[in-house]
């Protein structure tokens, strides 16, 4: 299918948020103007920017530690964000969660989280009451390589298929757990070789290339809208940064040799040279996009720094719900395994 | 090194878009462990005195060769990861003097192998999604082939035959590239490589197949519903698609049937010369591979200079004939 301008510039367009958010996000916390720990999503901007174009504002997706990228392709806004990142009371989380627990319900986005994989289960939650209720929507679910090694994502896929539910399994793979190289933790080199197990097709695409991600996930949120059931994109990415933070660690545990490579296919400038190449965009129109949008990341600095701290009586509030659930469903006959009653 | 069997597996091979939009099937890395494995043992036990992997990401050379002895060997070089890796390993095949190769892949990869070894002795197993090139043969029986073959204890020139390609040539205003499909080279009127799949049939304009069969599936399927031509005879056939022609029903890709409309069949003679015109993406061997503007002149033409392939049941039925499956002493010990 031939994308059209709109559709291009949209994946420029968030892909450039993302890019332009993270790094000042890392230059705020290098000045430790940012409580707690920040994962920074650069690097990987084509899976993020690729998958959300793909979907209606409806479909949900969960996230990861690694989740400002996800928030942001998903339409988040950055002045919340950047409060949140600050402990501000206009964030988020009303300033109480932080980067690892960054969320937006209405726009669909389930939250960042800082259990390795736990966001995997919680898009199977959605995809069910998606799948329940008949709404049509698609649930997405962002994990990382090291993911896969855990309880929570076996369990979610092997749910999600015996199910046959609407939703994809998006794995950033970046080749690290945190600073251990993914072949000191399992036998396989491709995520996809996991889906076959559980019953569902598995594709691997060019992390780097937000084109490839985006095909990909047209095919497969069009195949679980369809009643396909659930599907697995292993997009082959790389984060820039370290783990965590923006300072180089001194670690051993990846060349600058590698990052260097990586670098050379910067998913944002790849793109760029492309719309230029075929004639979606000038050098003056990037340039546009990178000058808005820097504007707007430093109004939500801004933002943030204007904005009052929590006081301390609202510790305990939104911790604990007084919702009672009435909801009495007695027909349930609808929702057996792959739909067939 | 006389007796050398070359094996080389793309460990990307069978897992693109494809398994998400199409029937294609998945091809596991384990899948793919096993093969190699079957196909060194064979030839080991066939008369091969080495066999040199080619080394991948994946390391699907080292864990298939890991306990079979000191007669395997993976070639020591740096691998990236992409399709450069299968065309150094196939150049560096060539220069170890290599007597049969081994690819697992699909038409991609043999491509690939092509452009590395132009006349490479080639036995390709099927581990892609569109294998017209590649053919669906056991493992253990290809890999036994290959030894006979590398050792000299079968003549090539007796079971392998000269397999066709279409020669490309691309001129720009930066100089003139040379490229090969072996199966099929179209022009897609899309703007991206994006997952290189060819996969929506109103956006092909221009085919060109060496072998067009309608028992294959992918862009070839396209000329082989209208126009067969062997894999062995001589010359291609070129289709142009346009709205209004000929609508014809064509897989695209593995289970996934679609209507093409077919606005002229032009039959190729050997080394006929045909231009393609951009704009476009052209697509080698049914993968999207690289836009072309509307400035780029492109010529084709489909000549019987292909790697030689290796015919492995004629192989073995002459092994047979000369008695060679006879028992030879420390045959236990491979």
């Amino acid at each position: 299918m031939e994308l059209t301008r709109d559709v291009q510039m949209d994946l420029h367009r968030r892909m450039v948020r993302i890019r332009l958010f993270e790094e000042a996000a890392g230059r705020l916390a290098e000045a430790a103007k940012l409580p707690g720990f920040l994962h920074l999503y650069v690097g990987e901007e084509a899976v993020a920017a690729g998958v959300c174009t793909a979907l209606n504002d409806d479909d949900h997706i969960t996230s990861t530690h690694r989740g400002h990228g996800h928030l942001v392709a998903k339409g988040g806004d950055f002045n919340r964000m950047m409060a949140e990142l600050m402990g501000k009371a206009t964030g988020y989380c009303k300033g109480k969660g932080g980067s690892m627990h960054i969320s937006d319900l209405s726009l669909g986005m389930l939250g960042a989280n800082g259990i390795v994989g736990a966001g995997t289960p919680i898009a199977v939650g959605a995809a069910f009451a998606d799948k329940y209720r008949k709404r049509g929507q698609v649930a997405v679910a962002f994990f990382g390589d090291g993911a896969t090694n855990i309880g929570a994502f076996h369990e979610a896929a092997n749910m999600a298929c015996a199910l046959h539910l609407p939703i994809v399994f998006a794995c950033e793979n970046n080749e690290y757990g945190e600073f251990t190289r993914r072949d000191r933790t399992m036998a396989i080199t491709d995520i996809v070789d996991r889906a076959v197990g559980y019953g569902m097709p598995g594709v691997i695409v060019d992390g780097m290339d937000v084109v490839a991600v985006h095909e990909a996930t047209l095919g497969a949120v069009a195949r679980a809208r369809a009643g396909g059931g659930p599907s697995l994109i292993e997009a082959k990415t790389y984060r820039f940064y370290n783990h965590h933070g923006v300072q180089n660690l001194g670690l051993k545990y990846r060349t600058d040799d590698e990052v260097a490579v990586w670098k050379q296919r910067d998913p944002i400038f790849s793109f760029e040279e492309r719309l230029i190449d075929v004639g979606t965009a000038t050098a003056a129109d990037i340039e546009q996009v990178w000058s808005a949008l820097g504007d707007d990341i430093a109004a939500a600095i801004a933002f943030a720094e204007d904005s009052p701290l929590p006081e301390p009586d609202q510790l305990l509030v939104d911790v604990y719900t007084t919702h009672t659930n009435h909801t009495n469903h007695t027909d349930h006959t609808s929702m057996t395994a792959r739909g067939a009653s | 090194m006389r007796g050398t069997v070359g094996v080389i597996a793309n460990p990307i091979a069978g897992k693109d878009i494809r398994r998400l939009v199409t029937a294609a099937g998945h091809t596991s890395d384990s899948s793919k462990i096993d093969i190699v494995k079957r196909c060194v043992i064979a030839a080991l036990q066939s008369g091969a005195d080495r066999v040199l992997l080619a080394p991948d990401p994946h390391n699907l050379a080292t864990r298939a060769t890991a306990g079979l002895g000191g007669r395997t060997a993976v070639i020591d070089s740096v691998v990236h990861g992409s399709r450069d890796d299968t065309v150094a390993a196939a150049s560096r095949m060539w220069k170890e003097d290599v007597g049969a190769l081994i690819v697992l892949g699909g038409d991609g990869t043999c491509r690939d192998v092509a452009l590395g070894w132009p006349d490479a002795p080639l036995i390709a197993i099927s581990t892609g999604t569109n294998n017209v090139y590649p053919r669906f043969v056991d493992a253990t029986s290809a890999g036994a082939a290959a030894g006979f073959v590398a050792s000299g204890a079968i003549d090539i020139a007796t079971a392998g035959r000269r397999s066709k390609r279409i020669a490309t040539t691309i001129s720009t205003a930066d100089g003139i590239v040379d490229d090969l499909a072996l199966v099929d080279l179209a022009l897609i009127e899309a703007t991206f490589v994006g997952t290189r799949a060819v996969l929506d049939p109103a956006a092909v304009r221009v085919v060109v197949a060496s072998c067009a069969s309608p028992a294959s599936t992918g862009l070839s399927s396209i000329a082989g519903r209208v126009h067969p031509v062997d894999r062995w005879s001589p010359g291609g056939v070129l289709v142009r698609l346009a709205a209004g022609g000929r609508r014809i029903r064509v897989p695209l890709a593995p289970g996934s049937f679609t209507t093409v409309e077919i606005a002229e069949v032009l039959p190729l003679a050997d080394g006929q010369r045909v231009e393609i015109e951009g704009p476009g993406v052209l697509a080698f061997d049914g993968e999207r591979d690289r836009r072309i503007g509307p400035e780029v002149r492109v010529t084709a033409r489909v000549e019987a200079t292909g790697p030689l392939i290796i015919d492995v049941e004629a192989v073995l039925l002459m092994a047979a004939a000369d008695d060679l499956f006879a028992e030879r002493e420390g045959d236990d010990a491979q």
